[in-house]
């Protein structure tokens, strides 16, 4: 499992851009405010740390889509795009595997409880397909119990669903 | 001609096709102007639209969303969205969440201008 990502206060503390520590572990910690355009530059970060180590394009392309969505869901869902509160990031880049971790501040919910999206009858509602996606390009997503935090894994060696390994780096 | 930041749009014999200018959709402002400029596609009531994916290499489910308003809103008012072009992992994208089954789904532009031509020529 990952690493519990502490709550920290509302208000002052939530900071205007992501900030970044490291620890022993080889995690990387982030704490970013609740705006979408924030998402972009951790992104560049991780995807950075796995072309550094190889990682295919597909490979890339997963754990991107899955990423976004897991924040989208923090800021949107989460924290109600909530200036004040704000989204804790840890992640950890291995020549095996990628882990990342997703912590808002939220009321919480049931993952299991999400209507299945792709049922008829909620084929045309605009929203709830984020979990879905997560799950279907991680080979790990394991919510904590309040469903406030997320924690997901690729492996390398595991291919992309729907893409035999292209060999292309990202 | 439509154009804005993010969708292009021209007319074809009575065919709206909407290019998207962007390789991925994510921040506020591109979802905001995304989803305005879907719904402005909707503002002709019966508009036929195909959306060319040309060049778009992400999509989040944000996104998704917004093609799936324009779709109701279109349908809504007699018209119809087609959408052609799409990368294969988009087309994957859309697979998983079974939207291929609400939309219509050309491999190119040009067939579904002839196809949505030739539906219009049948119809009238």
């Amino acid at each position: 499992m990952p690493p519990s990502l502490p709550k920290e206060g509302r208000g002052p503390s939530v900071p205007s851009r992501p900030t970044e520590t490291h620890d022993a572990a080889g995690w990387i910690e982030e704490v970013l405010p609740t705006r979408l355009t924030a998402i972009r530059e951790s992104e560049r970060r991780v995807l950075a740390r796995l072309a550094a180590l190889g990682y295919g394009e597909d490979h890339c392309f997963a754990v991107r889509l899955a990423f976004e969505e897991a924040l989208i869901n923090a800021m949107k869902h989460g924290n109600r795009m909530d200036p004040s509160r704000q989204v804790r990031l840890a992640y950890r880049v291995s020549p095996e595997r990628v882990e990342i971790c997703v912590a808002d501040e939220g009321a919480g919910f049931r993952p299991d409880c999400v209507p299945d999206p792709t049922v008829d009858e909620n084929l045309q509602r605009p929203c709830g397909r984020g979990v879905m996606l997560m799950r279907s390009y991680m080979d790990e997503v394991i919510y904590s119990a309040n469903g406030t935090e997320v924690h997901m894994v690729k492996y390398r060696a595991n291919p992309v669903r729907g893409f035999p390994e292209s060999g292309r780096r990202c | 001609m439509v154009k804005d930041n993010i969708i292009h749009a021209t007319d074809r014999n009575g065919v709206t096709v909407a290019r998207i200018c962007a390789e991925a959709i994510l921040n506020e402002d591109q979802v905001r102007a995304f989803g305005q400029a879907l719904l402005a596609l909707a503002d002709v009531p019966g508009r036929r639209v195909i959306l060319n994916f040309l060049g778009v290499h992400h999509l989040t489910s944000l996104a998704l969303g917004g093609l799936i308003r324009l779709h109701k809103r279109l349908a809504e008012s007699g018209g119809e969205l087609c959408l052609a072009d799409i990368d294969p992992r988009i087309w994957e994208i859309f697979t998983i969440t079974r939207l291929d089954r609400l939309f219509r789904i050309f491999d190119r532009e040009e067939e579904a201008v002839a196809a949505l031509l030739a539906e219009g020529r049948a119809g009238a």
